[in-house]
Parts: structure tokens; sequence; C-alpha cells
């Protein structure tokens, strides 16, 4: 167990009530920044990209589904990502995954639709969600140049000689990260309004933060070192 | 839609980047307050619990299931509730994906309600929840701060200022206002360590987004954002009832 002192129960009430204090400070920084977030300039779309789905070829803006906003999700899956046959999809995605199907309802109560994409075919696609049991729609983006664009798939040529990641140059990137795009339908224009990479999709995990609220916390060695003890949910 | 700018890809990098800069500093802090929670005394748990379950009676003790950490969400489903409070549900949702990742990490995780195991196992079943979830007598959430007497209610209960999300979360819950808000929703946590319990954390209100309600975190990176409005009933449903 995790090193601790024992206290009464007025030892904990007030350094709880000081901890307290720090969350609520820490939450309105963070209230604070989706208001910024929300200031953020749209950047129009104007190229076409178009999506193998369960309900056959789709552009950009049909993944909307009848909302006006789209999340998407971009799985690492195929392409230069070193997977087996048998562990097609990546480790740090699926566990990401597991968190989609929960929120799915209210966010499309909500007026928005969260889509992931892969640039796999999507057969492998649907055969890996069914294994994983997963409902939420994903499609495949196989033969587009989309998650290129939003900064999630490298070509060999970025690898060799560089590119942007997450805002900032990489002389190596790998051939995929995780990221997540967010999109806005105005007047049949798909705008792109936000991107996120590597512990910007924390934000979608319930799981570090309920594990950071507990004395073994999230890692080992601590938040954003983790990895080593993730699987896949059925393989614990 | 929000009024916003629309702008070149060069103008939005150049903000974006800037925004991102604050947001790292924001994951830094949340990382010093998971070392503050960590740094928190435990708390011996003496009082003797007992818990409904769908295996019989348990002690807190036994809710660990073979675990050294155990969270309790202290779930809105009081005696006189027919269907859990609707944002409950809403938490309880993301649960069933998230189980076998917490259970990887020595953590089980349950929810507890005062209400009868039979309406809680039943409204599971209809909800298609996987989780377990306890029937727990009245002290246990009473002590922990998560339920109220109607008398420690009347002052709020006669103001006349009830909010309308509470009428309509009572309504879908069956139940009535002083029933429903009689309940609390809280996240205890819990660690066994050679044979005894300590409580070592709890959590309630807006505390509970980061943990239990994802959506949040995901409408604070959409352009609407989560927008609600003081005045106007909360807008989450039952994930069957949207």
């Amino acid at each position: 167990m995790a090193e601790h002192h024992v206290g009464t129960e007025e030892e904990w009430l007030a350094a709880r009530k000081e901890l307290l204090a720090e969350e609520k400070e820490h939450m309105r920084q963070a209230d604070e920044l989706a208001r910024r977030r929300r200031e953020l300039p749209w950047v129009p779309v104007t190229k076409e990209y178009s999506f193998e789905t369960g309900e056959g070829t789709k552009s950009l803006a049909e993944l909307f589904d009848g909302r006006s906003q789209l999340l998407v999700y971009h799985f690492m899956m195929g392409f230069g990502y070193r997977v087996t046959e048998e562990v097609p999809g990546c480790t740090g995605c699926s566990f990401v995954a597991d968190h989609f199907d929960g929120v799915q309802p209210h966010l499309n109560g909500h007026d928005v639709t969260l889509v992931a994409e892969s640039i796999v075919p999507l057969e492998e696609i649907n055969a890996y969600r069914d294994r994983m049991a997963w409902g939420f729609p994903w499609v495949s983006s196989l033969g587009s140049d989309f998650k290129y664009d939003f900064g999630a798939a490298f070509t060999e040529e970025q690898q060799e000689n560089g590119a942007e990641f997450n805002y900032r140059h990489v002389d190596h990137p790998e051939p995929q990260r995780e990221g997540l795009s967010v999109f806005a339908l105005q007047d049949g224009v798909v705008h792109h309004t936000y991107s996120t990479y590597n512990r910007g999709v924390e934000a979608l995990m319930g799981t570090f933060q309920y594990l950071d609220r507990s004395p073994l916390g999230r890692d080992p060695d601590g938040p954003g070192t983790g990895g080593s003890w993730w699987r896949r949910h059925d393989e614990y | 839609m929000p009024d916003h700018r629309v702008v070149t890809r060069e103008e939005w990098r150049t903000e974006r980047e800037k925004l991102l800069a604050e947001e790292k500093e924001l994951t830094r802090r949340g990382d010093e307050l998971t070392k503050k929670r960590q740094e928190l005394p435990w708390v011996k748990v003496e009082t003797e619990y007992s818990f409904e379950t769908k295996d019989g009676t348990k002690s807190l003790a036994d809710l660990f299931d073979g675990r050294s950490q155990l969270m309790i969400y202290h779930f809105m489903f009081g005696p006189t509730y027919e269907t859990g409070c609707p944002v409950c549900s809403s938490i309880a949702d993301s649960l069933t994906g998230q189980v076998a990742h917490l259970g990887a990490r020595d953590t089980t995780l349950i929810c507890s309600s005062r209400g009868p195991l039979e309406k809680l196992l039943a409204f599971r079943d209809r909800m298609g929840w996987e989780f377990d979830w306890v029937s727990a007598e009245t002290d246990f959430h009473r002590d922990l701060g998560y339920f109220s007497t109607e008398e420690e209610l009347k002052p709020w209960l006669e103001s006349g200022n009830i909010p309308a999300t509470v009428t309509q979360n009572a309504e879908m819950c069956g139940t009535d206002v002083a029933g429903y808000v009689a309940e609390g929703p809280g996240l205890s946590v819990f660690a066994l360590d050679g044979g005894d319990v300590y409580g070592t954390y709890t959590s309630t209100a807006r505390g509970l987004e980061g943990p239990a309600m994802s959506y949040y975190q995901l409408l604070d990176r959409t352009p609407a954002g989560r927008n609600e409005s003081p005045d106007e009933p909360l807008w989450v449903r039952y994930h069957d009832e949207y």
C-alpha cells in the first residue's frame, strides 16, 4: 500500500478542506480555459474527405449525423503502427475508447456526435470493434488525407525529416498518434474548431480521474508516466 | 451556435498554441493536486457497516472484493424513488467500461444507495449496467455526508427557491422533492491495510465532474460548450429516454 499516516477525523477534515479550496481553484481555471476554447476562431474545411462507414461512403459533413458538432477521435490502428494480427488496435486508444459508449447517448442528446476514425479497412475496424464489444461509430479514413491533415498520422517522409505534432516540431514523429479533433457544421460548411493530442486526450478518460483520487494514483511513477499496466479490457 | 470568428489555419494555429500552454499548466496543476490528495491522512473506519448485496450481506471490508482500494459512488436512489437519479445514472453509464481498468490498478468501484436492493437491481437491468450495486444502511450514507433528514432540509424546502432541475429530477425518479434531496451524490474512497478499512477521500457536487462526468470534459472542448442555463431544467436524461 501507498505510504500514509493515519490521522483523526478532525485532522483529515482540516486537510481535506484545505485541499478542497485548491480543487475549486483548479476547477475555476478549467472553466476559464473552456471559455477561452469557445472563443477560438474557426477554420473552414475546404478539402473533401471521404470515409467508409457501416452505411456506405460518407463526407465529413455527413459524419455529423444531423447534429451541429462533431468530435473525431483519431484511433491508432493499422499503417505503420506496430501491432500483430491478433492485437490490431492500440492499447492506449482502446483504453480511451472504453469511455465512449457511456458518454455517447448524453453527447448525442446535447447536439454532439462522437466518431472514431482509423486508417485501416473498415472490415478490420469492425472485427476489432466486435471483439471489444463497442457500439460507438468508427469509420475508416483509409485513402484520405484526413488523419494526416489533422496531425495524427505522419508520412514516411515526415517520419524521416520531421513534422509538427501537438503544435511543435518533432524531428522524427511516430507513424500515428492519438488525438481528438472537433468540428462545427454551420450553413452546410464544416469548420475545424479544436484539436488536442498527447495528455490532452486524458479529458476523455474518467478512469484516470478516479485513480487520481485514490492513494495508489494512476501510475506507479506519477501521472503522465504511465502505460505499463494498461491492457485491453479483455486481457487483464 | 455561438458567435465566432472565421480565420485562416495559420491564425488559428497561433491562438491554439497559446491556449495549449495554458492547458499544459492546468494539467500540471492537476498532477500537483493528485499528489496532495495522496498525502491526505487516512482515518480508520471504526463503525461496522453492513450492506445488502446480490451475494448476501457484506461488511465494508468485504466490498473491496480482494483489492486494496475501494471507491463507492453514492448513487441517489432513496427508499421513495422508483428509478435512480438521472444525473447519477449518466455517471453510472460510464462505469461499465472502466471497472476492468480500475480493477487492474487494484481498485474496486461500486455504487451504493439507500433504496432496497431489489429496486436497485431491477433498474440496473433496465439500464444494462454491470457494476456491483449495494443497498446500504442509512448510517453509512449519513456518516459520509450523503444523507440529510427532512428536518435539516426543511428551511431549504420551504424557501421557495427549488431549482427547476431538482423538481424535474424528482419527477423523473417518481418521488417528491423532499424524498429526492434527502440523498446526496458523492464519491468516497477507502483503503484496506492489515485488515483495517481507512477512509482516504470523499468528494461531491462539481468535484464529481472530472472522474464521473467525462461528457462535460468533452463538451468543454466544443464550440457550444455545456450550453446550460440556471433558469432551465438540466438536459440530462436516462440514456434510453433521449
